[in-house]
C-alpha cells in the first residue's frame, strides 16, 4: 500500500534529481515497469540502461529524464527511503499506486496530488488513516500542506 | 522592475515563448512538460551566451538561482528575471521572502508546494504545454497556460455564509452590505479561510471573497477542497481596493490607463504584491474627497446607498 506523509518532514530526500543522479543504476532503467513509466510520462523509449530516445531531446542519458520519472524510479528501487514526491506531477499518481501495489512504499507530499476518480487505498501517516477517495484524502491533506 | 517581459528561448529542438507580468511567477503542472529543460537552457545561455547554441531573446538578463550559495548569487542580480528550479528548499524560507522583497528582479519559481511566504497571484501560476501554433515543424514549441482562472461566480449565488479574507475595511464593507440572512465573518487572513469553511460545514452555501493578487499559495489545497465540497464558491478579485478603483467611483484621468496595464506602473521593489499597490493608489486618489480611504477603518461614505449600489454592481451575480 502507498503510505503518504503530508507536509514538511526532515528525513525525506528533498532534491530527488540530485539523489537520482548519484544513485541510479543502469539495470534499473531496463526493468519492464520502468520502461512503461518512461513511455507513459516522458513519451520516450528505453534503448538500453544508459540511453533513452526522447522525441523532444533526442538520445539522452537517464539523468535527462523528467523529474517525476526520476522520483518514481527512486521510489521503486529505494524502498527504505522517503522521497519528496512533490517533484511528481499528477500524471505520476497512478504509477505511485502501482509501485506500492505489491510492497509498501512511503512518500512525502508537500502539495495535494490528484489520484483520480477511481477508488484507491492510501495510508495517510499523519493521522493513521486509510483513505479510499480524493474526498477522504483531501479532507486530511488540507491541514498539512 | 516594471512591465511585461517576453522571453523567447530556443535551440534546434525546442522553443519556449512566454511573458512574465509580475514579480513572482510559479510554474507547476504535470511531469515531463519541459519545466526543468527550460531552466537548463536558461542556465546554459547564462553561462555560455550564444556559444551554447541557445538563442535567448528578452529585454532583461535571465539568470538561475540555486544551491546553498543563493544569497551571494542574488546579491549581484539586478533588474533581471531570475529562474529557480524545484529542489531548492531555500524558496520556502523567510530569509528568501525577505531578500527578494528588497530586489528589483522578477522571479520564476518551479514548485508544486504552496510557498506561503510569497504573495503570488492566482493568475501567475502556469503550466507548460505544447503549442499547436506551429504544429508539424521539427522544433517543439512550448507555451505557458494558466493553471487556475480567476474564480468568480458565473451563476447567481445567494450565500448563507460570506467569509472575507480581510478583517479591516473589506470585511467592514461586506458586513454592512449583507442582509440579516447572511452571516458575514472574517477569516483574519488567507490561512484562516479553510478553518472557517470547515467550521460552517457543508449544509450552507458559503462564499469566500479574498485578494486574488496574493492568494496563489492557497490555491492548490482550496481547489481540491472545493472540488469535493460543492457548497463553496470563490470570488477572487485582485483586492477590495481594486474593486473600488475598478467600479467607476474614483474620478481620475490616469486611473483607466493604470488599471488596463498595472504591470507598467507597479515597481516590484516597492510593492511585493499588487494588492499593496492598489491600496496605495486608492488612498492617494481618494485623499481629500468624501471617499478618502483608510484600510484600517472603512470610511462610512462607502456604506451610503449611492456608493454601496455602485460597488455592488462589481459583483451583481452575488446576492447578499
Amino acid at each position: 500500500m502507498l503510505h503518504i506523509i503530508f507536509g514538511d518532514i526532515e528525513d525525506a530526500v528533498y532534491n530527488t534529481a540530485v539523489f537520482f543522479k548519484n544513485d541510479y543504476e543502469d539495470n534499473w532503467i531496463i526493468e519492464p515497469l520502468v520502461k512503461e513509466m518512461i513511455h507513459d510520462i516522458d513519451h520516450s523509449e528505453v534503448i538500453d540502461g544508459g540511453v533513452i530516445d526522447s522525441p523532444v531531446l533526442g538520445k539522452i542519458p537517464p539523468v535527462g529524464l523528467s523529474g517525476g520519472v526520476k522520483t518514481l524510479i527512486l521510489v521503486l528501487f529505494e524502498p527504505k527511503k522517503i522521497f519528496n514526491a512533490s517533484t511528481c506531477g499528477d500524471n505520476c499518481a497512478k504509477w505511485l499506486l502501482k509501485i506500492a501495489e505489491k510492497e509498501d512504499r512511503t512518500i512525502n507530499l508537500r502539495h495535494i496530488m490528484d489520484f483520480g476518480e477511481n477508488k484507491f487505498e492510501i495510508y495517510v501517516q499523519n493521522t493513521g488513516t486509510i483513505v479510499h477517495s480524493m474526498k477522504e484524502l483531501t479532507d486530511i491533506a488540507v491541514d498539512y500542506v | 522592475m516594471k512591465g511585461i517581459h517576453r522571453i523567447i528561448v530556443q535551440n534546434k529542438r525546442v522553443k519556449y515563448d512566454f511573458e512574465i507580468r509580475r514579480n513572482i511567477t510559479v510554474l507547476r503542472g504535470d511531469s515531463a512538460t519541459g519545466k526543468t529543460n527550460l531552466i537548463e537552457m536558461i542556465r546554459e545561455y547564462a553561462n555560455n551566451g550564444s556559444n551554447s547554441s541557445i538563442e535567448l531573446v528578452c529585454d532583461k538578463s535571465c539568470y538561475i538561482l540555486e544551491g546553498s550559495t543563493w544569497q551571494g548569487q542574488l546579491s549581484v542580480m539586478k533588474d533581471s528575471i531570475v529562474f529557480i528550479d524545484e529542489g531548492n528548499p531555500f524558496v520556502l524560507t523567510n530569509e528568501f521572502a525577505t531578500s527578494i522583497q528588497q530586489t528589483d528582479n522578477y522571479y520564476v519559481i518551479v514548485s508544486r508546494e504552496s510557498l506561503p511566504n510569497l504573495p503570488y497571484s492566482i493568475e501567475e501560476i502556469y503550466g507548460i504545454r505544447l503549442s499547436r501554433k506551429y504544429g508539424g515543424l521539427k522544433q517543439i514549441y512550448n507555451e505557458f497556460y494558466h493553471i487556475y482562472g480567476r474564480p468568480q461566480p458565473h451563476e447567481e449565488i445567494r450565500p448563507d455564509v460570506l467569509i472575507t479574507e480581510d478583517s479591516n475595511a473589506g470585511y467592514q464593507f461586506f458586513s454592512g452590505v449583507c442582509s440579516e440572512k447572511v452571516t458575514c465573518i472574517s477569516a483574519n487572513g488567507k490561512s484562516g479561510i479553510l478553518g472557517k469553511m470547515k467550521e460552517y460545514g457543508s449544509d450552507r452555501i458559503i462564499l469566500v471573497i479574498a485578494d486574488g493578487a496574493a492568494f496563489g499559495s492557497e490555491m492548490n489545497r482550496l481547489d481540491f477542497y472545493i472540488r469535493e465540497h460543492s457548497n463553496i464558491r470563490l470570488f477572487l478579485p485582485e483586492s477590495f481596493e481594486w474593486m473600488i478603483l475598478d467600479c467607476g467611483l474614483i474620478k481620475n484621468t490616469d486611473l483607466a490607463t493604470i488599471l488596463a496595464s498595472p504591470s507598467d506602473y507597479i515597481e516590484s521593489s516597492e510593492y511585493f504584491s499588487w494588492e499593496r499597490f492598489f491600496t496605495h493608489l486608492l488612498s492617494d486618489m481618494s485623499k481629500g474627497t468624501y471617499l478618502q480611504y483608510s484600510k484600517n477603518k472603512l470610511n462610512p461614505s462607502y456604506l451610503s446607498d449611492t456608493v454601496k449600489n455602485i460597488l455592488c454592481k462589481c459583483f451583481s451575480d452575488i446576492h447578499l
